[in-house]
């Protein structure tokens, strides 16, 4: 699933037929959706690399308790993090709905457990959720910005603060 | 390929293949730096490091002349490498360095395809670059170091070559205004002629270097094309001159043999054809034409000039190397394709909708097919995986030849030389090693045999070269038996040098030790053919830390040094035995298990913490429970049930405990993903994994580590 090239085109496509619009009515980039629980959260596309189930993970000793272990993503070994427990958030058994996001920041390749993958939703500049103050610290460090959407409020995360930043903060732990 | 000792014939290839690739870089090299115009500290230390290694493998094939030409262009760029500044005038820099690539590609073609070879004389060449290095010293003036760049600036004496056989015409050749790339034009001249008239021999032309040098072009312009032949049928000569391209006028000059009525064929300006363009003009040409000819091809490689005058059918021909380079990550990319087809046909063929039939000729052909799988796969891996006799064997050539000319007595003693590493390590390690082992012969081993056996040492000097692959390392060690570093020698060196970063009394003699690895130090305080410029320890540390290894130094005063590198097995291949625990699956190396067995209740010992223990041929050995070491849920947990690994390393032994044994299997070594290098994976015992035939992932088990927990 080669999805990064196929939406780069469309993005081509697209920012030359919006090129006319203002600003505030461009789209600025695209990003996946998914539930972690009940909340939608997003990934911006260009980080993503593809989608797969929850495949046959090994696990390995000595990592914290949120990566779950190794798994075989075409002959390339990539560890996956949980999402829920990363969140601190209960875990649940893996179900036929569970995906793994196969994500890549600076060169590292990580998966991401995640509830279930929505779709993918483009992002215009109007979307964005002026809350400077509560984003990008503490709980919420994992935050890029908020998308308001008609059908509620997405968080985007940062992949890069995801795979750089060893430790959260987990409120009561 | 004659004119190669006996014995040295296979590594002919290699010699040539590397040497070419470290000309293609070197060109590269100047072709960047002259465009940009100025030299990085980079840039000399690269040009450096590749006369150097040039010069080495030369030596040790025994091409003597190669040897000293590279010598004398080291020569150079050491001088430039300690006083960067006097570079003001870098112009006759280039074309002297040009002009010795060409001779060296030259010789190398002719190394390559002649099989009566014999070693042609630079001592012209050598005699240039001399020049260029005094002058580089300011010993000599800038005019004389112009004269000694010679023929490549022949813009100054566009005479008649003096040293032309009377019976040969010149002909003075001016193309179209404008045209560019006059360069090439001549070059195509030049062929245009060969092609067109039989027997006609190019004796010589002026300026030399058109192939290679863009800015003869500009000489091209201002004074014209010479070119003297000699043929028997000038007249048809003279015609295809005139008939080549872009040729607007021509002039026959001087000659004797030459009939009267060819002299002017044409009326033309053969006079005054070009002398009119003032010499800004010519300098704004040619940037110009240089540009043009840099810009669309900057890959073409000019070719030998030499294999280009001796047999143009030649050159595309015969006696190629039976090597190719291939990019590695295609290799890659090979070795995860049959990865993924060996994991594909195991779910064809054990596809759970073939379950109860009876296919009899399916059977026959997916034996087949797993057959041929298996083949491909071992091939693939073996591409990959080379052993360490080439390298090694390598040094024995150089410390032969330093003993002869250093009239020292030494041995050189290899061991574990099957070690196989990935392709990528032992290309590294080539330069590596040939200066480690340079340094060991030169700087370690004493200078007279009565000095060795004045310290009660054998007369014989030994140097050791060994490898052996130790937990997911590589460790090669370089130990001579020598007189060790001289602590206090290196450092007042280092102080000389202000490489110092605190007060002396402050620095651990290890420390000091390891001083001997910073660039540009040298304690030999005289420069020899074979160390002393301190570039050794330079391109060990550069190559080594390439490949993510690194260098060591252990020495003790009059008892000899040992080198030690240590590089990851980041493709290592190992001898495994798969083991489960629990769901998990682990290899343990082969080489580390002494035996496997069942054990019963009355053989396991329980000593005051609750530790198991087990006595095997009157030895005790303590049990490690996997299941438990690694917090994975198993259901065999009763001693009986399960299988006991014997496992030794470094005279410690322990006994594993693993659910079941599944078999022996070689493996790829692949390291742990980049992601959790932060977390102490190794600490737990675990030195990295590696991807099954049916996909699934297994954990290599670390013994050393393992039997230190515990």
């Amino acid at each position: 699933m080669d999805i990064k090239e196929l939406f780069a085109k469309q993005e081509e496509m697209k920012r030359k037929n919006l090129n006319a619009k203002n600003e505030k009515e461009s789209e600025i980039t695209k990003v996946l959706t998914f539930f972690i629980g009940d909340q939608v959260y997003g990934i911006e596309i260009p980080c993503v690399i593809e989608i797969i189930g929850v495949p046959h993970i090994t696990v390995v000793p000595g990592i914290p308790y949120y990566i779950k272990g190794i798994i075989n993503v075409r002959s390339k070994v990539v560890p996956v993090i949980d999402m829920r427990s990363r969140f601190g958030k209960e875990e649940k058994e893996y179900n036929e709905r569970t995906n793994t996001i196969i994500i890549e920041e600076s060169g590292v390749t990580v998966g991401v457990i995640v509830d279930e993958v929505i779709g993918v939703l483009p992002v215009y500049q109007k979307n964005i959720a002026n809350s400077p103050d509560r984003i990008g610290v503490n709980d919420n460090k994992f935050i890029k910005y908020l998308l308001e959407m008609q059908d509620g409020i997405k968080l985007v995360l940062d992949v890069a603060k995801l795979i750089y930043d060893g430790d959260m903060y987990l409120g009561d732990e | 390929m004659a004119k190669v000792e006996p014995g040295m014939e296979a590594m002919v290839d290699v010699y040539i293949f590397e040497t070419t690739a470290l000309l293609e870089q070197l060109d590269e090299i100047l072709l960047r730096t002259e465009k940009a115009n100025e030299f990085t500290e980079e840039d000399i230390n690269e040009i450096f490091r590749i006369m150097h290694t040039v010069k080495g493998s030369s030596a040790m094939m025994g091409f003597e002349n190669l040897q000293m030409l590279a010598h004398k262009g080291e020569d150079m760029f050491f001088i430039i490498r300690e006083a960067p500044e006097k570079m003001t005038d870098v112009g006759f820099v280039y074309d002297l360095v040009f002009q010795m690539s060409d001779l060296f590609k030259a010789e190398i073609d002719m190394i390559q395809n002649d099989d009566d070879y014999t070693a042609t004389d630079f001592s012209e060449m050598i005699g240039k670059l001399e020049k260029g290095a005094k002058m580089l010293k300011g010993e000599l003036d800038s005019a004389e170091a112009a004269e000694a760049a010679g023929a490549a600036d022949a813009g100054a004496a566009p005479a008649v070559p003096a040293d032309v056989a009377p019976d040969c015409t010149t002909v003075r050749v001016f193309f179209e205004d404008g045209c560019k790339m006059e360069n090439i034009r001549a070059f195509m001249l030049i062929n245009n002629v060969k092609e067109t008239v039989d027997d006609v021999e190019i004796v010589k032309y002026v300026p030399e270097d058109i192939e290679s040098n863009q800015d003869s072009a500009n000489v091209i312009i201002d004074n014209g094309f010479l070119l003297s032949f000699r043929a028997p049928d000038v007249k048809a000569v003279l015609s295809a001159i005139e008939g080549s391209l872009n040729v607007q006028s021509y002039e026959v000059i001087d000659n004797t043999t030459a009939p009267a009525e060819e002299k002017a064929p044409e009326p033309a300006p053969a006079a005054a054809p070009q002398p009119a363009p003032a010499p800004a003009a010519a300098a704004q040409a040619a940037p110009a034409a240089a540009a043009a000819q840099a810009a669309p091809k900057p890959a073409e490689k000019p070719k030998a000039p030499a294999a280009e005058q001796k047999a143009p059918t030649a050159s595309s021909g015969g006696g190629k190397q039976s090597l190719i380079s291939v990019n590695l990550q295609k290799l890659d990319q090979l070795h995860d394709i049959v990865g993924e087809i060996i994991t594909t046909e195991s779910m064809v063929i054990s596809n759970p909708e073939l379950e109860g039939l009876r296919l009899e000729s399916f059977t026959k052909s997916a034996r087949e097919l797993r057959k041929l799988t298996d083949e491909l796969q071992d091939t693939v891996m073996s591409i990959r995986m080379v052993p360490l006799t080439g390298p090694f064997q390598k040094m024995n050539r150089i410390v032969r030849d330093m003993k002869v000319k250093l009239n020292k007595d030494v041995e050189l003693v290899i061991e574990g030389d099957t070690t196989e590493v990935d392709k990528s390590i032992v290309d590294n390690l080539n330069d590596p090693l040939m200066h480690l082992v340079r340094n060991a012969v030169d700087h370690g081993i004493e200078n007279t045999t009565e000095e060795r056996v004045a310290r009660g040492k054998p007369a014989k000097g030994t140097v050791k070269l060994s490898a052996m692959s130790s937990s997911g390392e590589v460790v090669i060690t370089i130990s001579d038996d020598g007189q060790g570093i001289d602590t206090e020698k290196v450092i007042s060196k280092a102080e000389r040098n202000g490489l110092l970063t605190k007060p002396i009394s402050e620095y651990t003699e290890r420390e000091i030790q390891n001083m001997i690895l910073l660039p540009g130090f040298s304690t030999n305080d005289v420069v020899t053919e074979y160390s002393g410029r301190g570039v050794g320890m330079d391109v060990v540390k550069s190559n080594l830390s390439k490949m993510g290894g690194s260098l060591t130094v252990e020495s003790k005063k009059g008892e000899g040094t040992s080198f030690i590198i240590k590089i990851p097995l980041t493709l290592a291949i190992v001898d495994g035995m798969e083991i489960m625990v629990g769901d998990a699956e682990f290899t343990v190396p082969i080489s580390v298990i002494k035996e496997s067995f069942i054990v019963k209740h009355e053989q396991i010992l329980n000593d005051t913490r609750r530790g198991e223990m087990i006595m095997i041929r009157g030895v005790c050995y303590p049990m490690l429970r996997l299941n438990e070491k690694f917090g994975l849920p198993s259901d065999v947990n009763d001693i009986e049930d399960g299988i006991v690994l014997l496992i030794e390393s470094e005279n410690r032994g322990i006994c594993l405990f693993a659910d079941k044994l599944i078999g022996e299997q070689q493996v790829v070594v692949k390291p742990f993903p980049k992601y959790l290098s932060q977390y102490d994976i190794k600490g737990q015992g675990l030195s990295g994994c590696t991807i099954m035939g049916d996909g699934s992932i297994s954990l290599i088990i670390d013994v050393n580590t393992l039997i230190g927990s515990r």
